[in-house]
């Protein structure tokens, strides 16, 4: 057990370790992670605008913290936040002036405060201070500052970080009026359930019209529970997005660019999953702007701008799905030396000159970074497309738009939920297949006399061409076409397509399966369901089907 | 693995194409007629498809396309053999295709012989020895399922993953 090696540092002896203890531990550590959150962002909010209002709250919280830790025996952390309470204290009467030394001296002392109790800390800057001389040098400014009053030295102490925990306990607040709730609809359901079980005794008094609709009424409270179970997953964004202020302001300190950090939709919701996800590829696309878009004050003046460049991170919901965007008003992508790097790379062909959406689709590409100079931050030899990657696991994809002079804007569009989905049911054969309802758009009936034999085809759809996909014929399934097919027109980046299928089978919510260690990230597929009857049908990846048909077609056939 | 080192250990025979084969019994979680089997387009080969097992999806592997073995006609006896198998760090519950159950024997290890240089139906590293049964003094081949699923298997279930033409590897010699 992790938790265990964690007492181990500390001053609890292993045996003392009990499963009680353990459980109070694993709940101040939720907290605490909680409460170095919100010390941090109000530190970070005390940098911007001082003022009496927020320094009693985070007085108040650092106390909290320090009973906390004072209960599970973390002294060192003990003593680091009283030392940072006493600071707080000076600045609060105004004895000692805010500066970004100071600041980021206080920000550090949160970070071992991380590290004591076990959590990771939040900054991973090369400059990081060990916890002795956070310890230290906070001591000193506190001397410095009020010379009258003499603290007795506490004794060196060895500061033992504790193991940073990694499996910590997944846990998640939940209101009490849902739980309620559910526990409601838990309730009616079993009502429902026992009158349903008492008619389908008597079956011969009731009529089947009957039955079903007492089976629907348990239906529709089963429904409203399963949304509520959903809507408990879900968790408000500004939770993942809270942490990238103090990059940016870190980032921004390290290479002399002043960065504002802005947040807009922190209170969008969604799938806890997801909001832990999407960490990774936002700490790429944030450092990546700062690295690259972002200019130094002096540049940005003479190009005219304000000296203080604006990062904003943004969330929205965007017709059922949720849309993550990472928007900087720095220098923008360079054209040119994108496409000179995807030409030396090979990507790109010498007289080939792709639209400006494709052009910056290459920046996504593995293996492409166009970082001249190696830096910390950006050349550890990964590119952006470790955040597509990410974000296709998602199930979700990534845009790039950029003006030159003007900024870039990364857009991340996610599913709201990765559990369940509105999925549109197709039969070939014996098989079914599930389509992601959000890819469909309508549905038409492919006449004999407009299909053509073969794995691909055009249908002239109100008069315009649509390419279409028999999906008998890409999987391999055997078996002779019927007289009549159905055609599910998909929407994908450059137009519409059409999938052939047998028969339509109707909508419905699908409950996402995993497809197990040796199906899984198959090119086309993005999981299974289970159906009705306890087969078991594949969901298909729109995207991932259309562009493995565009790769397989000829070149000449996609330009 | 404890089948190899305790004193007496059972075993599950079953039979793949006329031949008997035996898994240690504790990896073997239980045994279910073979039912509607969903194919995977893009799986590897000796991947029959997925199957429902109680609310998860699980894969069947048809074990006599992995060990080069004449394939299996699907009769009325035909099963899958639920196991557990160690891959990595993970434990995952996979499906085995049998023509049959055979019976559960109990091998100590004066039954259990080296397998031969050559001469068996499967490759000697997919064995862990041959197991004598009875008075007839019939040989069984005790598999290694660990062995038959691993390393490369799952390397190539994942090199179908890239989509093809993503590859950057005929770009390197331009970059000089």
């Amino acid at each position: 057990m992790n938790r265990v090696i964690l007492a181990r540092g500390l001053l609890l002896p292993l045996a003392s370790m009990t499963p009680e203890l353990e459980k109070i531990h694993a709940l101040f550590l939720a907290e605490a992670e909680e409460q170095l959150a919100t010390l941090e962002q109000g530190l970070l909010a005390l940098e911007r605008t001082s003022g009496p209002q927020p320094l009693a709250s985070l007085l108040c919280t650092l106390h909290t913290f320090k009973g906390g830790a004072g209960s599970v025996g973390l002294t060192a952390a003990v003593e680091l936040a009283h030392l940072l309470e006493d600071l707080l204290t000076l600045l609060e009467a105004r004895a000692v002036v805010l500066h970004a030394g100071l600041g980021s001296l206080m920000l550090q002392a949160v970070d071992v405060l991380r590290e004591q109790v076990g959590l990771e800390p939040a900054s991973e800057s090369a400059q990081r201070l060990p916890a002795q001389e956070v310890r230290r040098l906070l001591e000193s400014t506190l001397k410095a500052s009020q010379p009258a009053q003499t603290r007795a030295a506490a004794p060196e102490r060895p500061a033992s970080p504790a193991e940073p925990s990694a499996h910590r306990e997944h846990t998640l607040r939940v209101g009490l009026g849902r739980l309620d709730r559910m526990l409601d609809l838990t309730g009616e359901i079993a009502i429902a359930r026992g009158r349903l079980a008492e008619m389908l005794g008597q079956a011969h008094r009731y009529t089947p019209q009957q039955l079903l609709e007492a089976h629907r009424d348990g239906d529709r409270l089963y429904l409203d529970l399963q949304e509520l179970v959903m809507k408990v997953r879900m968790v408000p964004i500004g939770r993942t997005f809270q942490p990238f202020v103090r990059t940016v302001r870190d980032l921004g300190l390290a290479m002399g660019k002043q960065v504002r950090c802005e947040l807009s939709g922190e209170d969008v919701e969604v799938d806890t999953t997801i909001a832990e996800l999407i960490r990774d590829p936002l700490t790429h696309l944030v450092r990546n702007a700062m690295d690259h878009g972002m200019e130094t004050p002096e540049v940005r003046q003479a190009r005219g701008k304000e000296p203080t460049g604006t990062l904003s991170l943004r969330a929205v919901h965007d017709a059922g799905t949720l849309l993550i965007q990472v928007v900087d008003d720095g220098a923008g992508l360079d054209r040119e030396r994108i496409a000179a790097r995807a030409r030396a790379l090979g990507m790109l062909g010498a007289e080939e000159t792709p639209d400006d959406g494709a052009l910056l689709r290459l920046i996504l590409a593995p293996g492409f970074s166009t970082a001249e100079r190696i830096t910390e931050l950006s050349g550890r030899g990964v590119g952006m497309d470790v955040v597509k990657r990410n974000v296709e696991a998602l199930r979700g994809t990534v845009s790039v738009d950029s003006t030159p002079g003007q900024g870039t804007t990364f857009s991340l569009r996610l599913p709201l939920t990765l559990s369940i989905i509105e999925g549109f049911n197709v039969a070939v054969g014996a098989e079914t297949y599930v389509i992601p309802l959000q890819n469909v758009l309508e549905c038409v009936e492919l006449p004999s006399a407009e299909s053509r034999p073969g794995r691909t085809g055009v249908f002239s759809l109100r008069g315009s061409a649509l390419p279409y996909l028999r999906l008998r014929e890409h999987f391999g399934l055997g078996g002779s076409t019927p007289a009549r097919e159905n055609l599910v027109v998909i929407g994908h980046e450059r137009g519409l397509a059409g999938l052939a299928v047998d028969t339509l089978l109707g909508q419905g919510q699908t409950v996402i399966k995993p497809l197990g260690r040796f199906c899984q990230g198959l090119p086309g597929l993005s999981g299974s369901t289970l159906l009705g009857d306890g087969r078991v049908a594949l969901i298909l990846d729109v995207p991932a089907l259309l562009h493995q048909v565009l790769q397989a077609a000829p070149p000449a056939a996609v330009a | 693995m404890s089948e190899e080192t305790s004193a007496a250990t059972q075993y599950l025979s079953f039979i793949l194409a006329g031949e008997e084969y035996a898994l240690g019994i504790l990896r073997v979680k239980e045994i279910i007629e073979y039912d509607t089997v969903t194919r995977v387009p893009g799986a590897p080969v000796w991947v029959r498809g997925v199957f429902n097992l109680r609310g998860s999806v699980v894969p069947v592997v048809d074990l006599t396309v992995k060990l080069g073995l004449p394939s299996i006609q699907l009769t009325r006896r035909s099963c899958i053999v639920v196991v557990e198998v160690r891959q990595g760090n993970e434990d995952i519950v996979l499906g085995l295709l049998a023509d049959a159950i055979g019976q559960v024997i109990e091998l100590g290890p004066e039954d259990v012989a080296p397998p031969p240089a050559f001469g068996t139906p499967v490759h000697v590293d997919y064995l862990l020895g041959m197991g004598r049964v009875g008075t007839a003094r019939k040989f069984i081949l005790l598999l290694d399922i660990d062995k038959v699923l691993s390393g490369q298997e799952v390397l190539s279930a994942t090199a179908l993953r890239a989509p093809p033409g993503e590859d950057t590897e005929r770009t390197t010699g331009k970059v000089a």
